[in-house]
This record gives C-alpha cells, structure tokens and sequence, in this order.
C-alpha cells in the first residue's frame, strides 16, 4: 500500500516544529530547506524521525540530492513502497 | 536552563579513580549516575568497540533512561618512549581514550537531542598540551580529545547541548602512582592534585550556570600547563 503523502508532510511539519524551525507549521513540498533555515544537524534529526516512524533506513546517499520538503516527502515514500514490495 | 530532574549521567571509567569521585560529586548534585567499565561498574563494555558501547547504551537506557549527562573518563596509559612503542601499545591507548570517548558521545548526542539539553564533559590530560616524553599515544589521544570537544560544541551549540573539556594534571590515582613523585616538583602548586578537585569542575560544567560554557578546555593543574 502507498504511503499517504500528506502524512509524511504532517510528520515533516511535527518534526520540524519539534526542532524549532521558523515557520515549521506553514511548511509546504515547495519549502526548501534554505527558505526553512534547515542545517545539516537538523536535517539529520529530521532523517531519524522519518526512519523511526516509516520504519525505513535512508542512507546518506540518498540524502544528498534531498532539498526540499517536496523531496523528503518523495524519498519517504519510495522508500516505504521498497520496503512494502520486498519479500518478507 | 537546569538538567531535567534525576537525568542520568553516564560516567565512562567511574567505577575508581577520577571517576569515581565525578560519580560521588554528580550524585551529590542530584543526578542519577550510572558507571561503565569494561568489567566493572552498573554496565559493562568495552569503549574502544562501537557495537559494545552500543549493547551498553540500550541497556543503560531500558534500566535507567536517556543519557542525558555523560563524562568520557575511561582511560589507560602504556607508556613508552615513541621508538619503543609498539603499534599495539598506541592503538590500544588511542582507541581506549579517543575512540571510547568518539563511541559514546555518538549514542549519547540521540538522547540528548531528543531531549534539546546535554552535558558531556571529556576528561583529557596535562599531557594533551604539554608533551610528556613516553606518552606519544596518550598524549595524542587526550589531544584528539580536545579537538573533538570543540567540533562537538559547535555542532551541537543550538541545541541546548554543551561539550566541554577538563584536563587534570598529575592527580592521586592508581594510574599516576608510578609517576607522581617525579612530576610533582613541576607543579607549580607544589602538590598533586586530588580526585574530588577534578570533579568539581566538572560538577560546574554539568550545572545550570554553565549553559554558555561550551567547547572550553578547563586546567585542573595547579597551573602546570600555565
């Protein structure tokens, strides 16, 4: 089953506010992480949020070209369908 | 803003020496201590082995709860003039009193962020900036020590999490008294330094009123270094 993107935004916007982004709540797929004044350490704890409640492990590789809320949204999701559509 | 009430702190090596008396002091201070050795002490690893410090930390955790104060203070010395040290000699010294100090910091920094408030307190030595012939690999390892101290503090200053550094000199332990004698007539204070003095310090770098304290290197010599 897809994961509903609209939750991965809702957990993004929890974390993000957990953290104490400026404007963390009115975040959208557009924001960007220079727009948001994301650093790299809260990037970081972004990631371990996003892996804890997907249950999914994002490698740093993948992170690289991640620079929007947009793009976690998509990397969460593609990850949970990678999960879900191996074999147990 | 102060420690969150009983927060653990997790003391490296403080089953005795220097350790120990941080442990006496922290619990004085009303945190819950923990003590981590390699054979003794609450919980059991060996530093120098990540996935051992990492067992040690789920454990520490599930019996007591997040790391939130944690003083890297396991240590050991096999001296040795540079030419005659063995390369086993320097890794086990280095990855004792660097890589211990590296491991635990990093399973520590997860409870700590979750929690927006941390102390870590890194117990170097005299030796880190002032040489000491025969202690090429402790003295590198306690300056790695340093320089992680200050990489730390700036990664982690806006997130309520402080790194700092004390740096004893010859202090009354079961690891100086093979040297005390000779090292003391250096020391400007004309004595050795006790146990409870280093802890002190590091009961003020833990304490609510050092929150702008970060990435700073504390003497606790007598002026030796000075």
């Amino acid at each position: 089953m897809a994961v509903d993107k609209t939750e991965v935004l809702e957990e993004i916007r929890e974390q993000l506010e957990a953290i104490k982004v400026p404007g963390a709540r009115e975040a959208t797929p557009e924001s960007t992480w220079t727009e948001l004044d994301v650093d790299s350490l809260d990037l970081v704890e972004l990631v371990k949020a996003l892996e804890d409640r997907f249950d999914i492990k994002i490698n740093d590789d993948d992170l690289k070209p991640i620079e929007s809320v947009g793009d976690a949204i998509d990397l969460t999701a593609r990850l949970v369908e990678a999960k879900e559509g191996a074999p147990a | 803003m102060s420690a969150p009430e009983g927060a653990v702190a997790l003391i490296t090596g403080g089953a005795r020496g220097i350790g120990a008396a941080i442990t006496e002091r922290l619990k004085a201070d009303g945190f819950t201590t923990v003590t981590l050795g390699r054979t003794s002490g609450d919980v059991q690893a060996d530093v120098g082995d990540a996935e051992s410090v990492q067992a040690a930390f789920e454990q520490v955790r599930e019996r007591f709860g997040p790391v939130l104060v944690l003083i890297n203070c396991a240590g050991e010395r096999q001296d040795g003039l540079a030419i005659r040290l063995s390369a086993d000699q320097w890794e086990s010294v280095v990855s004792t009193n660097l890589n211990g100090a590296f491991h635990c910091t990093r399973r520590a920094l997860d409870d700590m962020l979750k929690a927006r408030w941390g102390r870590i307190v890194n117990i170097s030595s005299v030796v880190a900036e002032r040489a000491n012939p025969g202690q090429a690999n402790y003295g590198a390892a306690k300056a790695g020590m340093l320089s992680m101290t200050r990489t730390i503090a700036r990664e982690m200053a806006r997130k309520g999490i402080t790194c700092n550094a004390v740096t004893p000199g010859v202090i009354e332990t079961d690891m100086t008294t093979d040297v005390a004698d000779k090292l003391v007539a250096g020391v400007p204070a004309g004595r050795i330094g006790r146990p409870e003095e280093v802890a002190h310090a590091v009961s003020f770098l833990c304490s609510e009123g050092a929150e702008y304290v970060n990435g700073a290197t504390l003497a606790v010599d007598g002026a030796l270094a000075a």
